[in-house]
């Protein structure tokens, strides 16, 4: 239950993160567990430093240090960053450098009303409720059903399932679903045609309009969707990319070389020809090697004529595919 | 906020992606737009997203204009009909001699034509060249031109985005380089959200990382935030044009470092004693005065000038000079100071730390309010003494997951089959050191 609202010591059912130089981890402050017989057996946590009973963690203050047999870590409170980190991945997720830029130009605030396809790993869907509560929500959706389920589940176990609903839906097949059309401040997508998902995008987004973002790995998709988000009437249309790089930062000593000695004639004979000292400089070494392509995020304004605009031109739409109210989805499919 | 435009807001006029911030403090009050006036008579009222169409006063040339709303802006594209096109570059000669009409001609075209279409239709039938040019050519050539002579701009409702972008893009130095995508990693490392105290020191973004937290603090909340700065008055610049509702800008408490340090080991203002304020005053400007850089006053002289425009109920910190000869009634600051080390003394649930000085000191002062395992972010537009006090934070094993991190954004013009990263990017962002704090 530690992923609603900050608190001091640890509980059991808590989440909590053992931080071990520079190595992360989820527990569950669980002070039993169930071994591969059923059988409730004492919960120990294997580290590289050694086992750590997870029993005792109950009552630390989140902050604090943990002794284990072969050294020591901190134990931190879950934010949606440091879960980000830990979380069983069932999917690929995304990260805290996109999710932060996501979430701004999503313009979401406390309040805010959100829906995400799909729900993945839960890493975004952390994120946002944790910026739209306490009085916003989340509509997160995964056309795969057992995620959906485990998210679900997950969702109660952290004690933030009052502000989520997570649903099994194929989002661009089905849209969102009646009850949320003209009720969201904000869509984002993750899906692979994103921009199959734009017309319920323009549906589900509220009549003062909003805010409209899609995660795509390949520009392939970008182009596609920048096409579909003209045609539905958004502005603003802007796609990018973010990175971020750690800098790992060290105290470098390194030999001084002397030279001006040579302009004269040296007075002491034989002067040897190797660094004279040394200074240190604090150094920030970029990586070798570090992601240099996540996703480019495409962003648009829906504004709020866009839904009567794209209603008016929808006929013409209908008459060149020769298909009635049934036709919709296909007519989407083939405008791109 | 209300969704129609009301006199004392902040409004966003957008022309094409030209975006303006501009207080709407009388109905007819006029805004420049490069070379062009506008007078705005005619916005109050009108919702957001209203387009309007640029009138000339007289004619083009005095570049005076007033406003009709219209139902959509007309794209060049759509008006001028494009027969023929070429099929590459190389029967295309710059000779100088492909437009027919000498620059007197134009200009005289240019104050006599009301319709930027027409000005634009007169020049291509007036070149030699225009229809052998590439159909992407002669596209990019319109884009071009409706920039020129664009004719209609957007009223739009500020919120962080739309403010962190204008004031990157207008002066980036005055927001010490603080770009969107920093912007928002700021917010969450340090986990900034509905509840909690959060302490901010900020000495110089023209209140950009403030209203950013507040803005993610949000509407009937309970989330508070500290507001430190060295001034004698809090930038807020970027807080007034969020327009936050009164009930969200009073938890945000503006106040001066010194003071509310002092306030909080020294305690020398309570709530009862009247007398004390007049010698507290005396020890209020000595810091002060010593303090003012240039930089800092000039942030201020421009400050004052925009309280001018506010009314005084929208002043989170007041200033000194003009607030303390009433003496029954305290000023605010007074108050918002006792109110800062009454939070301080709760402790707090996140340290954002963007300042000018060596961030040293500032840290190792403000990191001792910080509970234990709570997050703290510091952005600093260099790297150095960043890496300094990585190194001294190493040492010393108070905090944990270290990290320091320098953030990278690149746009992109996506066009069918003209796809390809932007030819100018913003690289200049500066580097945000994160961790969290430990229990000692």
């Amino acid at each position: 239950m530690s992923f609603r609202s900050y608190k001091d010591k640890i509980e059991e059912g808590d989440t909590a993160i053992l931080y071990l130089s520079n190595n992360l981890y989820a527990i569950d402050v669980q002070p039993e567990m169930k071994n591969k017989k059923g059988e409730l057996i004492e919960n120990v946590y294997q580290t590289p430093f050694g086992a750590l009973k997870v029993k005792t963690l109950i009552g630390a203050e989140y902050g604090s240090r943990v002794e284990l047999s072969k050294g020591w870590g901190h134990v931190l409170q879950p934010t949606p960053e440091l879960w980000s980190l830990t979380l069983p991945h069932r999917t690929q997720i995304i990260y805290t450098p996109d999710i932060s830029m996501i979430m701004l130009q999503l313009d979401l605030v406390p309040g805010s009303i959100v829906l995400e396809a799909g729900t993945g790993s839960g890493s975004l869907t952390h994120a946002l409720i944790r910026r739209v509560r306490p009085h916003g929500h989340v509509h997160t959706f995964d056309f795969h059903e057992h995620r959906s389920k485990v998210a679900q589940e997950e969702f109660m176990e952290h004690g933030i399932a009052d502000f989520v609903t997570a649903k099994h839906r194929d989002v661009l097949a089905d849209g969102f679903g009646e009850e949320l059309n003209g009720k969201a401040d904000a869509v984002f997508l993750d899906l692979p045609s994103p921009w199959v998902g734009v017309p319920h995008a323009l549906a589900a987004i509220k009549d003062q309009g909003g805010r409209f973002c899609s995660f795509s790995p390949c520009i392939e998709q970008v182009q596609r969707t920048c096409l579909a988000l003209q045609e539905y009437g958004f502005q603003e249309i802007s796609t990018m990319e973010v990175l971020q790089t750690e800098i790992k930062v060290s105290r470098r000593t390194v030999p001084v070389r002397d030279l001006s000695f040579l302009k004269q004639k040296s007075s002491t004979s034989p002067v040897e020809e190797k660094p004279s000292s040394e200074t240190s400089y604090v150094v920030g070494t970029w990586p070798q090697s570090t992601p240099g392509h996540t996703g480019y995020l495409t962003v648009a304004t829906q504004p709020p004529y866009a839904r009567s605009k794209a209603k008016k031109s929808k006929p013409e739409n209908d008459d060149d595919k020769s298909s009635s109210e049934n036709g919709d989805k296909m007519v989407i499919d083939e405008t791109v | 906020m209300a969704n129609e435009v009301k006199i004392g807001d902040y409004i966003i006029i957008q022309k094409q992606n030209y975006k303006k911030l501009h207080k709407f403090n009388k109905s007819d009050s006029s805004i420049s737009l490069g070379r062009d006036t506008i007078n705005l008579k005619g916005l109050e009222g009108s919702p957001y997203f209203s387009t309007f169409k640029l009138l000339p006063k007289t004619s083009r040339k005095n570049k005076e204009f007033t406003i009709e709303l219209a139902d959509e802006a007309v794209k060049l594209k759509d008006e001028i009909d494009i027969k023929v096109s070429g099929n590459d570059n190389r029967n295309i000669l710059d000779d100088g001699r492909s437009q027919k009409l000498s620059a007197a001609d134009i200009e005289t075209l240019k104050s006599d034509s009301n319709k930027a279409s027409d000005i634009v239709e007169t020049l291509i039938s007036n070149s030699n060249t225009f229809h052998n040019k590439t159909e992407f050519s002669q596209d990019k050539y319109l884009r071009k031109k409706e920039k020129k002579y664009f004719e209609y701009f957007q009223v739009v409702k500020p919120n962080l985005r739309i403010i962190s972008e204008i004031m990157y893009k207008l002066e980036p130095n005055k927001i010490q380089n603080l770009r969107i995508d920093t912007l928002s990693q700021i917010i969450t490392t340090v986990n900034i959200h509905c509840e909690g105290n959060h302490l901010l020191y900020d000495s110089g973004s023209n209140g950009l990382v403030a209203a950013a937290l507040l803005s993610v603090i949000g509407q009937n909340t309970t989330g508070k935030l500290i507001h430190m700065h060295p001034g004698n008055m809090s930038q807020k610049q970027a807080l007034l044009a969020m327009n936050f509702p009164e009930e969200q800008m009073s938890r945000c408490v503006s106040v001066n470092v010194y003071s509310a340090l002092r306030q909080f080991y020294q305690g020398c203002d309570t709530h009862k004693t009247a007398d004390t304020e007049k010698s507290e005053n005396g020890t209020e400007e000595n810091p002060l005065k010593r303090k003012n850089d240039d930089d800092i006053e000039e942030h201020q002289s421009k400050k004052n000038k925009q309280d001018d425009e506010n009314k005084p109920s929208d002043n989170i910190n007041t200033n000194i000079d003009s607030e303390t000869p009433r003496e029954n009634k305290k000023p605010k600051w007074h108050f918002d100071n006792i109110a800062a080390a009454e939070l301080l003394h709760k402790k707090m649930d996140s340290l954002v730390i963007a300042c000018k000085e060596d961030p040293q000191n500032i840290f190792s002062e403000l990191v001792t309010f910080v509970k234990p395992g709570r997050p703290f972010v510091i952005y600093y537009n260099v790297a150095e003494p960043l890496q300094q006090l990585y190194m001294t934070l190493k040492a010393q094993s108070n905090v944990a997951a270290l990290k320091l991190s320098c953030n990278w954004m690149r746009n992109y013009q996506v066009l069918p089959d003209r796809t390809h990263p932007e030819v100018m990017m913003n690289a200049s962002s500066g580097f945000l050191l994160s961790g969290y704090v430990l229990n000692k």
